[in-house]
């Protein structure tokens, strides 16, 4: 039979198909004999459908269906001869001896194993002889891939006959054997396995190495089992397994110098046998290591048995047998092991480096969690072969850096308290080899763990270690992109930051702001802009809440003054080094009304400064004419929250409102805002009034007149119907509120203007929702007159509807 | 319908996050329309929200200029048989004035009125309007606040005549929900 490995797949589906063909008509015919009680007649069938094994047409895959088929019809053959031969058993030995005389050896070796399996079940013969034959005989075949699938059939269909109990002295084991001879069997079908899947890169022309190494691969599972059976062996004890067991497998793996059984096979003892066993049999696992042949990745082995370790709980490793090592001489072992490896192997790539360090800090911070300095070590270990190899910079999203990005986020994701990174010092160090993007990266990721984890800075030294790791993201640097979208990102996580400084008292708290001010402070102007403001809404919360203990501290007075300086000087930085305008303005106002809250002495002459500043921003800073309805606006409803500054100080605030609504730009934008400013003197309350409104009726109707005035100058009719409603409305709103210096005949003629208006409009959207709002106006006067005469309690539309009716 | 309302988060000015214990809550596709009354500050903000539905509306706050996007002041959104007005609230001046935010409310014609501005989660009805303030859902600082704030949102499931509104406050780290009802009074 010519192997012909060219044979593409749709012939290979052609000849599947035959051949199963064949298995199926055959076994059918093994199963009318059986029916018919004629045993023999059915196993010259079985030996012919079993033939069909015998094809070198069929690449793995192909050939692993055809031996399904054919070893589930042999598994029924099985069954059936169990049931008659517990019954009558003299028959047996009889079919033994004709089986034997089968002409070739593929299909007798199959039925010699079937039978095999059906002796030790019906308790024929001595278990650990037939074991022994079976194992033996199938030396009969020495073609990689048939030989491979017969042992299989071995290993599979002896998988519950084993014999698992232990060593010992009896007529039961003497027959039947013990773990001893189970283990015997199980490693010579392994020995030979791997002989013969070693033996298959050997065979055919080189150019189709590639694919014989694919194969092979998708082979390696079969090898694996008899490992995997090993392991299942309950009997089996660490004793033997150090004595007989390892030392097998790893002569067989080790004397095969074929990389990919080695690399696979080492793997595989890793992950079937248990932590005890390998702790017993560390120093020969790492020994067999380092006799591996050149190709095979040696890192990965090693990582494999680390991570598998890591796993292992830390607690169960005391106490073991004399063997084992102790727990603390485990990561010795293996950071020598992964020097020796490093210095044995120059050529090891940077990544591999890298990645055998991901192991061993990952084992360092999973399983020694009281000993930072082992972790603190691996960062050591690397950071000397990052010198030694004269490493500059490590590319963020290389592959180096991809490792280095896995092992840098080991010590955070386990931790969950970025201040234990303090207690690593080479931690940093070694992260400071990564290139400004991988620095800022991991500086996120740091962040984002505090924030996640509600990490709080509690004190100086706090503070410094973590904006000492996460420095990039803090300084100006070349690289730095400030218009990129993750450079906001970037700096919006560190102004988050801010709010995690929690000192215990008042004094300490203010200090650490102070400190982090100072430090933010460096990143220049793009990025205070971000990082600055919740600094200052820190010093406002912190003298907020500072404000009732007046009467237990002496300097409470100095020390409230002093944040009040801090958060002013602040801002300052934000209109002077950020050159901003509009945020500042806003955090000026912000000062003013928590200073107004504040009951300190002349704690008037802050807020006016902080208003004052804000209203020179508005002033000289804010060009554009919505921005400026805007800011006005806000600096009136920040004003209307205080109550304490004296009348001389908010009347020039007051006026300069006034004055700033008035200088507007836009004719429709100075209507809007006078009525806004308007409010100032009707709700505001300075220390005179000692909180009650200061309903200044005639300065409210002279604004609204101004504001009546200039509406009637703007031309568009749409805009001047607009702002009409809005001056109506603010005349109706203060006279409902009882000001006496609002004429009603006034209100009456502009209302009637506003009617005449409407007519004119064109129609659309807009226009109706005027008229609708009109109509709403006309019945909120209607109602504040009739207010006026009987004072209803609580004024409604409804009640405006009633009084409709009644005139109607 | 789920509509979720939500505001002044301002972070990062204010707050360092959103309570994780919320987060939890707002699992993305079930609320169908997000409200929101402005003071995200933050591109991240938005985006997060735009996990939750495919739907959001937002409106501009006081801190909203820094970030590039332009919301606008007020917007009306109808959901079902009702018109919702969407406004921040530092535009009313005073600050927080009932009668100015029922002038609104008419001038908008709308049937609930939703701003932000006070810290304070509340949902009231006045002359047959609805009125909610989602409060901060960071439970961010306010200067204009007397008490330490309470993080909070709102939701409404609005129904074919009438809304119950789901106030969610977290207090002492546990979430608490009042339940307010709205019917739409019969024209």
């Amino acid at each position: 039979m010519v192997e012909n490995s060219m044979i593409n797949v749709a012939e290979q589906e052609k000849a599947l198909e035959q051949a199963t063909r064949i298995v199926k008509s055959e076994a059918f015919e093994m199963k009318r004999c059986l029916d018919k009680g004629k045993t023999m007649d059915a196993l010259k069938h079985a030996l012919l459908f079993l033939g069909e094994l015998r094809t070198g047409d069929l690449s793995p895959k192909f050939y692993y269906r055809l031996y399904m088929d054919s070893i589930n019809e042999l598994q029924q053959l099985e069954t059936v001869l169990i049931d008659e031969f517990t019954q009558d058993s003299s028959k047996l030995n009889n079919l033994y001896e004709c089986v034997q005389y089968a002409g070739t050896i593929i299909p007798r070796l199959y039925l010699l194993v079937t039978l095999g399996v059906v002796f030790i079940k019906c308790g024929l013969g001595s278990k650990k002889e037939l074991l022994k034959d079976m194992v033996e005989m199938c030396r009969g075949v020495q073609h990689p891939l048939r030989g491979l699938f017969l042992r299989n059939y071995l290993l599979q269909s002896t998988r519950s006959l084993l014999p698992d109990s232990p060593d010992g002295i009896g007529e039961k084991s003497a027959r039947d054997g013990t773990v001893s001879d189970a283990v015997d069997f199980v490693l010579i079908n392994f020995a030979e396995m791997n002989k013969l899947w070693v033996r298959m890169q050997h065979q055919g022309p080189s150019r189709e190495k590639e694919k014989r190494e694919k194969d092979r691969m998708e082979l390696r599972i079969l090898v694996g089992t008899n490992l995997v059976r090993l392991s299942q062996l309950e009997s089996l004890n660490e004793e033997m397994y150090v004595r007989d067991v390892l030392p097998s497998i790893l002569e067989q793996v080790v004397s095969c110098k074929d990389p990919i059984s080695q690399e696979y096979l080492m793997e595989c003892v890793i992950q079937v046998f248990s932590d005890d066993f390998h702790l017993s049999t560390l120093n020969e696992f790492l020994a067999a290591c380092g006799q591996l042949v050149p190709e095979v990745n040696v890192k990965n082995v090693l990582i494999a048995l680390i991570d598998r370790l890591a796993l292992y709980t830390t607690s169960s490793i005391e106490g073991q047998s004399a063997a084992a090592p102790s727990k603390m001489e485990l990561f010795e072992i293996f950071s020598a092991q992964a020097k020796d490896l490093i210095k044995n192997r120059p050529d090891m790539p940077m990544e591999d480096v890298v990645s055998l360090h991901v192991s061993l800090v990952s084992l360092a911070v999973k399983c020694y969690s009281d000993r930072v300095e082992f972790a603190n070590m691996s960062f050591l270990s690397l950071r000397n072969i990052l010198e030694e190899k004269g490493v500059e910079s490590i590319e963020a999203f290389g592959k180096v850096g991809r490792e280095l990005t896995k092992l840098l986020h080991i010590p955070i994701d386990e931790y969950k308290n970025v201040l234990k990174l303090s207690e690593l010092p080479e931690f940093l160090k070694v992260l400071n080899y990564f290139d400004y993007r991988g620095k800022c990266n991991t500086s996120s990721y740091i962040i984002q763990n505090l924030l996640d984890e509600q990490t709080f800075l509690k004190n100086d030294q706090e503070i410094q270690a973590v904006f000492q790791l996460i420095e990039a993201l803090l300084k100006e640097h070349a690289e730095a992109d400030c218009e990129a979208e993750d450079f906001a990102e970037e700096q919006n996580l560190v102004a988050r930051l801010v709010h995690m400084i929690r000192a215990d008292d008042v004094d300490s708290q203010f200090l650490l702001l102070n400190l982090a001010r100072k430090m933010l402070g460096e990143g220049g102007k793009s990025r205070i802009k971000y990082t600055l403001p919740p600094i200052v809404f820190e010093l406002y919360r912190l003298v907020l809440g500072y404000r009732d203990q007046k009467d237990e501290d002496e300097k409470w007075n100095a020390k409230v003054r002093k944040i009040f300086v801090c958060a002013m000087g602040t801002i300052g930085a934000l209109v002077s080094t950020a050159e901003l305008a509009e945020l500042p303005l806003k955090l000026y106002l912000d000062g003013a009304m928590t200073a107004d809250k504040v009951p300190f002495d002349e704690n008037h002459v802050v807020v006016y400064e902080f208003v004052s500043k804000s209203m020179s921003i508005l002033e000289d800073d804010v060009a554009d004419s919505r921005d400026r309805v805007r800011c006005l606006q806000l600096t009136v409803g920040a004003l209307l929250q205080t109550s304490n500054l004296p009348e001389e100080n908010w009347s020039p605030l007051a006026s300069q409102c006034a004055l700033a609504a008035a200088k507007m730009f836009k004719k429709p934008d100075q209507v809007r805002s006078l009525c806004t400013v308007a409010n100032l003197y009707w709700h505001g309350k300075t220390k005179e009034t000692n909180g009650e409104m200061l309903k200044n009726g005639k300065r409210v109707v002279e604004i609204l007149r101004k504001a009546v005035k200039i509406a009637t100058e703007c031309l568009e009719p749409v805009v001047q119907q607009q702002l009409f409603i809005i001056v109506l409305s603010a005349f109706t709103y203060y006279y409902e509120d009882g000001c006496q210096e609002i004429n009603i005949e006034q209100i009456e003629e502009l209302m009637r203007r506003t009617q005449e208006n409407a007519v004119q409009l064109d129609v659309s959207a807009e226009a109706d929702s005027l008229e609708r709002q009109l109509a709403d106006a006309v019945k909120r006067l209607k109602l504040a007159k009739l207010e006026k005469h009987e004072v209803p309690v609580t004024p409604s539309l409804e009640d405006c509807e009633k009084v409709e009716e009644e005139q109607a | 319908m789920l509509v979720l309302l939500i505001g002044d988060l301002h972070l990062p000015h204010r707050a360092a996050s959103l309570s994780p214990k919320f987060r939890k809550l707002l699992v993305p596709n079930k609320m169908q329309h997000v409200l929101c009354t402005g003071n995200l500050c933050t591109r991240e903000t938005f985006e997060y929200l735009r996990s939750l539905s495919s739907d959001v509306h937002v409106v501009r706050g006081d801190f909203d200029d820094d970030d590039g996007a332009k919301y606008p002041d007020t917007k009306v959104i109808t959901v079902g048989q009702f018109r919702i007005g969407l406004c921040h609230g530092h535009q009313i001046i005073p600050w927080g004035d009932s009668r100015m935010l029922e002038l609104l409310a008419r001038q908008l014609d709308v049937d609930v009125l939703v701003t932000g501005n006070t810290f304070e989660c509340t949902a009231v009805e006045k002359n047959g309007r609805f009125y909610v303030d989602p409060g901060s859902a960071t439970g961010a600082f306010s200067v204009i606040k007397n008490s330490p704030p309470t993080a909070s949102f709102a939701l409404l499931d609005v129904q074919s005549d009438s809304i119950v509104s789901y106030l969610y406050r977290l207090i002492d780290d546990n979430v608490k929900v009042d339940r307010v009802v709205y019917k739409k009074p019969k024209n």
